[in-house]
């Protein structure tokens, strides 16, 4: 394989090459990661865009203690920096995810006991235990940070797993460190989905719904009490500790919002009655569906929208697979009915592949999410959006800027602005170029290098397979 | 003592008038039904016609027929007569109380049990069958259900207190041909385990049918042929004897099917079922192969085909061509077979293709034409008086003949409704 | 969504409750302008007018007479040879629905169809096919106690399930008896009950709760408006809060029953607590007790012909509907299953069959009675001025089996045209379903729409009708 460094004439020290490889070398635990030698970087030479629509050519970029010191023309480098040649090379600000669940560990599958009385189980046996911090499930080895990171994925607001009330999210860094040093914002907000519990209450989305309504509302009569209690205990029965409704006591003050997975349309229409009844701050996530929703969505929630989509009819080109197409024939002996059929999916495949297009045109501010997107798809999906009528820049601005406001954190990322966090995705060729490739990412001032593209990890773990 | 005497006595006396109300025996002699608009489906209607009933059969039809001396008269003036109407597929008789399973006998453990038999099992005392025949509904096949080879259906008169003596002449091989379609809401297979299903299904089913084959030849040169009761079942499939009654329902199977049976040169068949023969009717068609569709009533099979599919299915499959018969596949609502003529005659069959293939087809197919499925001189009388087109919702039917049987027209629906119109007491007692 | 909205500040000033109320809406209500010209009116209520014409406008019927002219941006329709009837209502239905049965517990009264409405449900233009234009989206009969059900009108083609609701409809919920209650509680999870008698007892117990939480509620209420009350509240539960409604009469119960035992044992709870509106579901044994169901102003939702599925309904009769229509119960016939709903029309001619019931008689059994079991009579259910435009139009009289529904119109909105519509009427498609999916569901399944196949493994009770 080529080098890009070396075929961009970039000559990074051999030292950071050497200290980058080993990040994500298979025999990583022999290798010790040595310090860089320094935490200030120049990357000269690039084009920036420093945010959505704001381009700046042959510019330099400074980095200095995690943050971005300077961006601009003709800077000096100061003697300190690390020099990143960037001949060629194009900057963006870090991307950011708005929901996943990169660097969480999933909970092993138990073996669950039958109930006894399947209409009264264990909180945590019917997935209700909002209670749980993100934090303490963070895996900082996990190995799906660095695909997700080789897409130029900096920041993440990650959830635990679970049924109808996982735990609180946070926002963190795709930066492997431990634990701690991976948080940005240890409380985003409070997750949750319409999934019901197994063969115990809620077992259907009809009892999800109504115990949501109900921990929300019992939660704000207990916070209430709580309050009425505490200004003075005398003569008042003690209020009975309970995580669970505590648990909401930052959404009822709306210090967090509520995020919702919400991928089909009417999952999302049952979660907005939900906040039209109880009033929380609402995000949703995860939205495949919702190209009919955007007036009802615009003002009612933060948006983040699926960077999944339906895969695409693949031509036969000329290799007819004789088994299948008799088969078809026998499913469908009339073949203008078939062919009406496909078009009919294949219209809704485009307004899949629309949504965000048509979020764009609506004027409504949206991010994008990967809860359910294989890393290997989401480039080829960013183009369909585009083909589909998204423009670069809009793209850009909900993988960024958008992003970084719905999450509220537009003050330190989304931009490559003096101050903000220096969160940088570098590439070979414009992001959305057919053959572009981000060669570097910066994750608050820390240099990483990518080797390979998720798509070539993914042809590599087949052939290790027999 | 005394007391429970009396009690006993109660309870017997009780017990004897309930038994006997709901189970009054029929009447059998010489019948003269007169003044009758008689469709004779086969050559007809005749007016102000006349139908002899003697031993059992219909021994005259006409005009200016003078009743023989001793008849019961019947006067069916303003009324209609019809033969009886055949279902081409029930559990009737095989199932009680469908939710409970020490009532249902269709479905016996098993995937090639040929050998088991609907008329062995065919309750001649269940409650529905009353209730069925006075709806004129006096003929149906009682089919076993179950995955390729359930059993052997029987085709019964719903009248009589064996089973030898409900039986009508038929009985056919059940195969149900691997299926890949789903089964419902409660069917939660994948695809691919639907295709793994089918094709182990098709392996088993090509394995049954050559042994079936060598069997029949050891048989036909050794006479002598060891027990063996599955082969032993299928030997008259294989001699073209006995029907194969063949269950497929999506257009792929149904295409799989015909060419299955055409490549092992089965001799007869009949294809149950056909929900998409619509799809492939030109293909049934030119196989030449009988259908019995149904039920009419039904949902359509693909969430994108136009709504009234199943509706028009038996008058598509007529249009192209195809021999069509129909079935309600119920147990204890046989009685809407009528309906389901109906709605299909409505939907494109037409009303008297519709009547066909509720009458002299299925008796056509079950080779019981001879006895059954028309009016006409020599044949069983099997027929029933109403006071209007039979398909029609609101119309009465009035008579029910069965071999010759005159029926009591009640049913334990019919005693309730006696019993309950004016209760007594009614609130107040 | 109104009717939504009504529902949750209800509840927000029943429980004290204050929360902000956003309004959310997709869509404003469509409602359409037609005329329909020259048929045989069945009006059901005000007798059959020939040769007349029916002008909707804006949703509501505006005019019932001769040579009406037809306004501008109308639809005229041609229904000469036709037969024009009100828009069939199913008191009994499970379509349009993405969970019926929260089969966990015995009582689930906190639980709402309403909220898990589903406009993309195929089934709801299978049933305009057959004229229905309003159906009762019902809980299942898994629960002695199941959820809160929603009246709602098939305006199909709509995306926003708010827009499904029929706003204003009185609120109802679903009870149910016998065989599937014990089955699934005391059979599934050896919980109470297992027995007749424990359904009623858990009824019982129910309301008696109910009573207690409603008392402590309005004593906190009334103690909070005191100065420097610093009191906690009662524990909060929707599922008490539910009861109370129902005790203080603003729910009208829908009660699953068979046997004539298990009705008259209900009677007789509602008569304790005040109960006055209580249709009874199914109740294939009503007319056992058709005399007392009269005398208590109870009503009866029946099937037409449908018994011996399972042994409490071995002994029904199909004259059910006759005797208890006879007897002076306000009936109606419903389906209870996707396939059953298109031919309502059907299902209600068989009463003639079974019990000589005039046309009017039999009509109104899909149409103004149903109405009046949901509490919706003065707006649909019959052809009269002033009520809203929902319209069946039959080629044939509608009670005959050659019958064919031509053209089905809510609040003045064609929404089924058998003419005209495409063969494809699905609104949402989900590219990943294979395009090849084929449900052939037979009449041997074993089908008990009220349940079914109950006794399989464990997870198959919560898709219990």
């Amino acid at each position: 394989m080529k080098n890009p460094c070396r075929s961009s004439g970039s000559a990074l020290f051999l030292t950071l090459i050497s200290i980058l490889a080993i990040t994500f070398s298979l025999c990583a635990q022999d290798v010790r990661n040595l310090p860089p030698v320094s935490r200030s970087y120049a990357i000269t030479k690039v084009t920036v865009f420093q945010g959505p629509g704001r381009k700046l050519d042959n510019a330099t970029v400074l980095v200095r203690d995690g943050v971005i010191a300077a961006v601009g023309q003709n800077l000096a480098v100061p003697a300190d920096a690390v020099i990143v040649k960037g001949d060629s090379l194009y900057v963006y600000a870090g991307f950011i995810d708005g929901l996943s669940r990169v660097a969480v560990n999933k909970p092993k599958e138990e073996t669950r006991e039958k109930q006894k009385d399947p209409g009264n189980p264990a909180p945590e046996a019917a997935g209700i235990t909002p209670y749980v911090d993100v934090r303490a499930l963070l895996n900082p080895v996990e190995k799906s940070i660095e695909e997700w990171r080789s897409l130029g994925f900096t920041v993440g607001q990650v959830v635990p797993y679970g049924g109808m009330l996982p735990g609180r999210g946070a926002l963190i860094y795709y930066n492997g460190e431990a634990t701690d040093k991976m948080v940005l914002n240890p409380t985003a907000g409070l997750y949750s989905e319409l999934t019901p519990a197994e063969r115990m209450y809620p077992a259907t989305i009809l009892g999800v719904l109504a115990k949501w309504k109900e921990l929300y509302r019992q939660a704000t009569y207990a916070k209430s009490y709580g309050g009425v209690y505490a200004a003075n205990k005398s003569g008042l029965e003690v209020p009975e500790s309970d995580r669970i409704l505590e648990a909401f006591y930052p959404v009822i003050d709306k210090q967090i919002p509520v995020i919702f997975k919400a991928e089909k349309s009417l999952d999302a229409q049952r979660v907005l009655a939900l906040k039209s009844q109880l009033g929380f701050n609402l995000t949703i996530a995860e939205l495949k569906e919702g190209w009919d929703l955007i007036p009802s969505l615009k003002s009612n929630a933060k948006i983040f929208l699926s960077l999944e989509l339906p895969e695409e009819k693949k031509d036969d080109k000329g290799k007819v697979d004789a088994e299948k197409k008799k088969d078809e024939q026998a499913m469908f002996p009339d073949s203008v009915e078939f062919k009406a059929l496909e078009k009919r999916r294949d219209d809704f495949i485009a307004l899949y592949a629309g949504q965000a297009a048509a979020y764009q045109k609506a004027g409504v501010s949206f991010g994008f999410s990967t809860l359910s997107a294989k890393p290997k798809d989401v480039k080829g999906n960013l183009k369909r959006m585009i083909k589909a009528g998204l423009s670069e820049d809009a793209a850009l601005a909900a993988l960024t800027t958008n992003a970084a406001q719905a999450l509220g954190v537009g003050d330190r990322l989304g931009t490559i602005d003096n101050g903000k966090i220096a969160n940088l995705v570098i590439s070979r060729r414009p992001y959305f170029d057919d053959k572009s490739k981000v060669v570097y990412v910066f994750i608050a001032g820390k240099l990483y290098k990518v080797n390979a593209t998720p798509e070539k990890a993914e042809a590599d773990k087949k052939k290790e397979k027999p | 003592m005394r007391k429970l005497f009396n009690t006993l006595s109660v309870i017997f006396v009780f017990g004897a008038t309930t038994l006997m109300a709901q189970s009054p025996k029929g009447t059998y002699g010489t019948f003269a039904l007169t003044n009758a608009s008689i469709q004779t489906v086969t050559k007809g209607v005749i007016q102000q016609g006349t139908v002899i009933i003697t031993d059992g059969k219909i021994s005259a039809v006409g005009t200016n027929i003078t009743p023989p001396s001793g008849a019961t008269v019947i006067d069916c003036k303003g009324k209609w007569i019809y033969p009886g109407m055949i279902d081409g597929g029930t559990t009737l008789g095989l199932s009680e109380v469908n939710s409970d399973p020490r009532t249902r006998d269709f479905n016996e453990v098993g995937d090639v049990i040929p050998q088991i038999r609907a008329i062995t099992a065919v309750n001649p005392n269940s409650v529905l069958i009353p209730v069925t025949r006075v709806s004129g509904v006096t003929t149906v096949i009682a089919a076993p259900v179950g995955d390729l080879m359930p059993g052997t259906a029987a085709l019964v008169n719903l009248h009589g207190y064996t089973p030898d003596q409900m039986f009508a002449g038929f009985e056919g091989v059940v195969l149900y041909f691997p299926n890949t379609g789903r089964k419902g809401f409660l069917d939660r297979r994948t695809p691919e385990e639907i295709r793994k299903g089918v094709e182990k299904a098709m392996e088993k089913l090509n394995e049954t049918w050559d042994m079936a084959v060598q069997y029949h030849k050891l048989d036909s040169a050794t006479k002598n042929s060891r027990y063996y009761p599955e082969m032993q079942a299928l030997i008259p499939v294989v001699r073209g004897e006995r029907a194969l009654m063949v269950e497929a329902n999506t257009s792929k199977d149904i295409l799989a099917a015909i060419k299955w049976v055409s490549d092992r040169k089965v001799k007869k068949v009949i294809l149950t079922g056909v929900a998409e023969g619509w799809r492939v009717a030109a293909d049934i068609a030119k196989a030449k192969l009988p259908v019995i569709a149904g039920p009419v009533l039904a949902l359509p099979t693909r969430e994108y085909d136009r709504y009234d599919k199943p509706y028009a299915n038996a008058g598509l499959m007529r249009k192209a061509g195809v021999t069509v018969a129909l079935r309600t596949q119920q147990t204890e609502n046989v009685r809407n077979l009528p309906f389901n003529a109906g709605f299909a005659a409505a939907y494109g069959l037409g009303q008297e293709e519709a009547l066909r293939a509720v009458t002299i087809v299925p008796a056509e197919l079950f080779g019981v034409a001879d006895k059954l499925g028309s009016i006409e001189v020599g044949k069983q009388a099997t027929l029933f008086v109403s006071d209007g087109d039979p398909f029609e919702t609101k119309t009465n039917i009035l008579q029910v003949f069965i071999g010759g049987w005159q029926m009591p027209m009640v049913s334990r629906q019919t005693l309730l409704y006696d019993e309950f119109l004016k209760r007594e007491p009614g609130a107040k007692k | 969504m109104k009717y939504m909205l009504t529902k949750a500040l209800l509840r927000i000033l029943i429980a004290g409750f204050t929360a902000m109320v956003i309004t959310v809406s997709l869509y404003a209500q469509n409602t359409g302008t037609v005329l329909i010209k020259g048929g045989t009116v069945i009006t059901v209520t005000k007798g059959t007018l020939e040769n007349t014409d029916v002008l909707v406008r804006d949703g509501k019927i505006a005019q019932i007479g001769k040579s009406i002219a037809a306004p501008a941006n109308s639809t005229t329709i041609d229904a000469t040879g036709m037969f024009v009837m009100p828009g069939i209502i199913d008191a009994h239905s499970h379509a349009a629905l993405d969970a019926i049965n929260e089969a966990t517990s015995p009582v689930t009264s906190e639980v709402y169809t309403g909220e898990v409405l589903n406009p993309f449900e195929i089934g709801i233009y299978r049933a305009l096919g057959g004229g229905v234009t309003t159906i009762h989206a019902m809980h299942g009969s898994a629960n002695a106690i199941g959820g809160e059900c929603e009246t709602i009108k098939l305006r199909y083609g709509v995306k926003d399930a708010n827009a499904l609701r029929m706003e204003g409809a009185p609120r109802t919920i679903k009870f149910a008896l016998g065989e599937n209650p014990t089955r699934v509680h005391g059979g599934g999870s050896n919980i109470l009950p297992r027995t007749r008698m424990g359904v009623e007892f858990v009824i019982r117990e129910a309301f008696a709760k109910a009573k207690e939480y409603s008392a402590a509620w309005d004593k906190y209420n009334k103690d909070k408006t005191q100065k420097g009350f610093r009191g906690a509240p009662p524990a909060y539960s929707i599922r008490l809060e539910t009861l109370s409604e129902i005790l203080k009469g603003n729910i009208i119960i829908h009660c699953h029953s068979y046997r004539a035992d298990e009705i008259y044992s209900i009677l007789k709870i509602c008569k304790e607590y005040g109960i006055k509106r209580i249709v009874f579901q199914h109740v294939n044994e009503g007319f056992k007790v058709a005399p007392e169901l009269a005398e208590y102003g109870a009503m009866a939702s029946v099937f037409a012909d449908w018994w011996a599925y399972k042994f409490e309904v071995y002994y029904s009769t199909a004259y059910n509907a006759a005797i208890l229509t006879r007897n002076g119960v306000v009936t109606s016939i419903n389906s209870d299953d996707g396939e059953l709903m298109r031919h309502l029309y059907h299902e209600a001619g068989k009463t003639q069959k079974y019990g000589n019931l005039s046309d009017e008689e039999a009509l109104s059994l899909i149409t103004i009675n149903p109405a009046k079991q949901l509490g919706i009579e003065s707006r649909v259910g019959s052809l009269e001025v002033g009520k809203e435009g929902d319209i069946a139009i039959f080629k044939g009289h509608p009670l005959s089996v050659y019958a064919i529904p031509m053209i089905t119109i809510v609040d003045g909105i064609v929404r089924f045209d058998r003419q005209k519509d495409a063969d494809d009427m699905r609104v949402m498609i989900d590219p990943k379903e294979p395009l090849d999916a084929v449900n052939i569901e037979t009449n041997t399944d074993l089908s008990d729409n009220c349940m079914k196949d109950a006794e399989e493994v464990f997870y198959n009770l919560f898709e219990l009708k």
